[in-house]
């Protein structure tokens, strides 16, 4: 269980987190979402101990990092996969950590063969692909067997195996009722691991709500329609309660679906070409909620316009 | 591979107090496990005893010469080279990890941050104290067969193991020195830039009008070190007692002044 309370952190006239509050529950896999710059991994290094909040608190299982003795049997976590010293093995790298909170050499062996590291063990992390040195890290966060789990953007990196492998050991750990907390700057990804949704933009909460009724709360449903006869189509659909959109022999109907407006255009003998009820995804959910809030915008502001509507 | 080799029963976590033998242990392994260390130790071996030996050979081609100072071709040696590398030793124990980022991983292991300093300190300052007598009484008995002919004395004689002894103690007190360096700078190049101004302040105090040098100088490491490892310690400096004391001052105000910065900043 991780608590965030109104937590601040300033880099000298920068704010990267203003006023933060959420829980993450065991139990769950919770991803943690924002655009770049929108203070993800300032949260999770005050959630660590290595940042010191402006204010706030931010605490594990009820106390605050700095307190924890031998903390990696309570909580692993994955920052950067590249802090690791480079002319080191990976043996030596998982075991200095294992030694200094009391984890014997056995654990570490373990830990290795879990990640599918073993070969690499004996090699020095500076010949690592970014892929590898992720592994590497997963492997050091779950060292301790802890019962909560903190990573930051693990998927960097990685190949589609070891990006179905690491959501499978997510959902794993969670279903042991341990506590999940993933970030990432990619909806997609979360969509298919995440059951709960922490979402923050420029340090601030945008949401804290399961995927599920993310989705649904931010969904607009409509209905591209193509036909020959647009213009006597579209009375009819607003007769019918829809509201209808679009120019030319396009429309973009909301409050019906295909299935009705395929009904109604035949009742009264018009062609229709095309047909695509269209939802929401859970990408373009997000860039509405974030939209706002993006730290670095690019220098097209069409960009968000040209996503179809 | 699944995650289901975890072990089962995520509530056993072990709440045992920190030990002092488990980050030491740790930071232990650090040292051993990169391949600078092993650089640092035989380059500093090679000048320290080459150096020793060198200057011992070319002192006893000087008429008139004798060396009542056995420690001298020792101590000049370590001036030259070994300081700077046992520093450098200690100075890379912290920046190493903030330049690459493992200091990360270290404080997340253990966030008593000051538990850390202390365990590098012990790791570097064990590793550095054993190697440095060593090369101490290395270098001593080489250099002492090349002047034997010359008056050479031997370890039996009054004073003579005390400073051999003093002269390890130097190399190491600089390598803590290194070790409190590195942690407050936290950057690699800057902290090896200034390790040699701490050392070599006695050069730069000489442009100073003549009492300025000594009166200041005496609290040097380097002068204080001379006068540590000197059978016969100049009258115008501090003694051999005061001049241990200026010589254990420096690491240990080096190193406090780490400890309190370790836990007041972000990592």
């Amino acid at each position: 269980m991780i608590q965030v309370t109104n937590l601040h952190k300033r880099y000298g006239s920068v704010t990267a987190v203003d006023g933060l509050s959420f829980t993450v529950r065991p139990g769950h896999v919770t991803g943690f979402l924002g655009p770049n710059g929108a203070g993800k991994t300032t949260t999770m290094r005050v959630i660590l101990g290595l940042d010191t909040p402006t204010s706030g608190t931010a605490l594990v299982d009820g106390r605050p990092y700095q307190e924890m003795i031998r903390p990696l049997h309570q909580v692993g976590s994955l920052l950067d996969a590249n802090a690791a010293h480079p002319g080191r093995s990976a043996w030596c790298h998982l075991l200095l950590i294992a030694q200094s909170n009391g984890i014997g050499r056995h654990r570490v062996s373990e830990v290795l063969e879990l990640t599918g590291m073993v070969d690499a063990a004996p090699r020095r992390v500076k010949g690592f692909s970014l892929g590898m040195r992720q592994r590497l890290g997963i492997a050091a966060a779950l060292l301790g067997n802890p019962t909560t789990v903190i990573f930051d953007e693990p998927t960097n990196g990685l190949d589609p195996e070891g990006i179905h492998w690491i959501r499978e050991l997510f959902k794993t750990l969670a279903a042991e009722g341990r506590t999940v907390f993933v970030s990432s700057h990619l909806m997609s990804e979360m969509a298919l691991t995440a059951d709960h949704l922490v979402i923050i933009g420029r340090g601030r909460l945008l949401a804290d709500t399961t995927t599920e009724r993310f989705v649904a709360s931010s969904g607009h449903h409509d209905v591209l329609v193509r036909s020959p006869k647009a213009t006597d189509l579209a009375p009819l659909l607003v007769g019918r309660g829809a509201t209808v959109n679009g120019e030319g022999d396009a429309l973009i109907v909301a409050g019906m679906d295909a299935a009705g407006i395929a009904d109604l255009a035949s009742e009264h003998g018009i062609a229709i070409h095309e047909l695509v009820p269209r939802n929401a995804s859970l990408e373009q959910a997000y860039l509405d909620l974030t939209g706002e809030s993006v730290e670095y915008h690019t220098g097209v502001p069409s960009m968000r316009g040209a996503v179809d509507r | 591979m699944t995650a289901l080799d975890i072990a089962a029963d995520p509530q056993s976590a072990p709440r045992l107090p920190v030990r002092a033998r488990d980050v030491l242990g740790s930071e232990w392994t650090k040292v051993r496990s990169v391949r600078s260390t092993y650089w640092i130790l035989l380059i500093a071996a090679v000048t320290a005893i080459g150096g020793s030996t060198i200057i011992a050979a070319a002192s006893t081609g000087r008429a008139g010469h004798s060396p009542f100072e056995p420690l001298e071709p020792v101590f000049i040696a370590w001036v030259e080279y070994p300081v700077l590398a046992v520093g450098i030793l200690g100075v890379l124990a912290f920046t190493a990890e903030y330049s690459t980022g493992q200091i990360r991983t270290t404080f997340a292991a253990v966030p008593q941050r000051r538990a850390v300093l202390a365990a590098k300190a012990g790791a570097v300052g064990l590793l550095t104290l054993c190697f440095s007598e060593l090369l101490a009484f290395i270098s001593f008995f080489l250099s002492q067969a090349i002047v034997s002919n010359h008056g050479g004395l031997s370890l039996a004689h009054p004073g003579v193991a005390g400073a051999v002894l003093a002269a390890g103690f130097t190399l190491f007190a600089i390598a803590m020195v290194g070790v409190g360096l590195g942690a407050i700078i936290r950057h690699t190049a800057g902290a090896i830039a200034a390790l040699p101004a701490v050392i070599y302040l006695p050069l730069v105090l000489l442009s100073l009008p003549a009492p300025w040098a000594d009166r200041i100088g005496k609290f040097t490491v380097l002068i204080a070190a001379s006068q540590v490892v000197s059978l016969h310690p100049k009258a115008s400096l501090l003694s051999s007692d005061l001049s241990m004391l200026v010589l254990v001052a420096w690491p240990a105000v080096t190193l406090l002044i780490a400890a309190l910065l370790i836990t007041r900043r972000d990592a």
